[in-house]
């Protein structure tokens, strides 16, 4: 699991649904849940959250500035890789602390990711959960 | 509304334990005590049911003082308005079914009541037979009948369906709702069983060395960390292998098993038996009709 804290700056409801807009230091982050603030009272703008996400749902990209969908990115040099047959585990570290992110073998050797490269780690919406 | 004040000094094996809790419990829920064997929750069973008397306490069953230590009150057990279901079913091994119901009733009494209770615990067709002919499961639910003749007003469950299979269990959980919810019930139930407890009570007690150290709503006292995931499943651990640099963790959850991957350095420590909770987001599993 990769933890990061993270202060909640929106709450975006509709119906069961919150979009929640979050900043980690200056990386701005959003994650949509089942909850509102009815429902989770820590829901509130200035809430300070863990920001909760698995290593195998942490994309890793070359590029700086890609233009995509997703919405979470954290820019960050790679620390440590470990490569085994099928799995890879690497390490990022980035301006709000270290993110781990398990890919394939193949997917590190496509993209040549060596020690010291500087890399966007993402995350989809769906894929942060909050906890107080 | 019953509330409850009790204060006891007790000899366990572990040495002394101050038994010291105060809680309300409202008309008609189901609540739940848990916690470590010795922590207490048998004890309390005992001093409702006036079997033991505390050093300091009170008990008060809708504005009636069973218990007032202070004005030394104390109401025998036999007009204690109590329901008791044991682990062990306790029926008179030379009665029939209906005879141990009716014996329970006393005499004079309407059975109206007693046929009324054979209907919804399905004994019909088993009224006639001897204890002895009986499954498990079967002599509880004449246990639990038996329980409820004299209309009591607090139904208590020391671990009734701790010595069943998960099928007889889940049939006899399905029971007990039904009777609680039919006859207005306050139940109180002592399990371990954490998929029991989420399904049968509307509030949870956690005691430690004869303390409270949670309640509230079950799932909020059993859950430990509040994730905002939806999918949230308590269950045990089976068996972990690593591989690459995962670890691949096979979790009972009921009688389903599932696997769940997780980091390995995470995973080091996790322990086979250990008691978890799978959490993920809503949106991850997908969900297919069975035909």
């Amino acid at each position: 699991m990769n933890i990061i804290q993270g202060k909640i700056v929106s709450v975006n409801v509709n119906g069961e649904l919150s979009l929640v807009k979050l900043k980690a230091g200056e990386i701005k982050l959003t994650t949509i849940v089942i909850d509102t603030p009815q429902t989770s009272s820590y829901l509130r703008p200035n809430h300070s959250v863990k920001v909760i996400f698995k290593e195998n749902e942490v994309i890793i990209a070359n590029a700086i500035n890609c233009s995509i969908s997703l919405q979470n990115k954290f820019y960050g040099e790679i620390i440590s890789i470990e490569s085994d047959k099928l799995l890879s585990k690497l390490v990022i570290k980035t301006s709000v602390g270290n993110i781990t992110s398990i890919i394939t073998t193949n997917a590190v050797n496509q993209l040549d990711l060596q020690l010291g490269k500087m890399v966007t780690a993402m995350i989809k919406t769906n894929e942060l959960m909050l906890s107080e | 509304m019953i509330s409850v004040l009790l204060q006891k000094r007790l000899k366990s094996a572990s040495g002394d334990m101050q038994l010291d809790v105060v809680f309300e419990i409202q008309k008609g829920q189901l609540v739940t005590l848990y916690g470590k064997s010795g922590a207490g929750k048998t004890t309390i069973f005992r001093i409702l049911a006036g079997l033991l008397n505390p050093d300091q306490g009170k008990i008060i069953v809708n504005d009636i003082f069973w218990l007032d230590t202070e004005k030394k009150i104390n109401v025998p057990p036999q007009k204690r308005k109590i329901g008791f279901v044991f682990q062990e079913y306790a029926l008179f091994p030379n009665m029939t079914v209906l005879e141990n119901l009716n014996f329970a009733l006393g005499k004079n009494k309407d059975d109206g009541f007693v046929k009324e209770l054979v209907e919804i615990v399905d004994l019909g067709d088993l009224q006639f037979r001897k204890p002895d002919t009986l499954s498990g499961g079967q002599k509880q639910r004449v246990a639990l009948a038996r329980a409820l003749v004299q209309k009591p007003e607090i139904l208590m469950l020391d671990e009734p369906l701790s010595a069943l299979d998960f099928e007889i269990r889940n049939k006899l959980q399905q029971y007990i709702l039904q009777v609680h919810r039919e006859f207005n019930l306050t139940t109180i139930l002592i399990s371990h069983d954490i998929s029991e407890i989420i399904k049968m009570s509307d509030y949870l007690i956690e005691l430690d060395h004869g303390k409270i150290i949670k309640q509230g709503l079950p799932t909020k006292v059993l859950t430990h960390n509040k994730v905002s995931g939806k999918f949230q499943l308590h269950g045990e651990i089976l068996a972990m292998v690593n591989q690459d640099f995962i670890f691949i963790i096979t979790v009972l959850i009921g009688k389903e098993i599932i696997k769940v991957v997780a980091d390995a350095d995470e995973s080091k420590k996790l322990n086979i038996g250990d008691k978890v909770i799978i959490a993920s987001k809503a949106f991850n599993p997908i969900i297919y009709k069975i035909d």
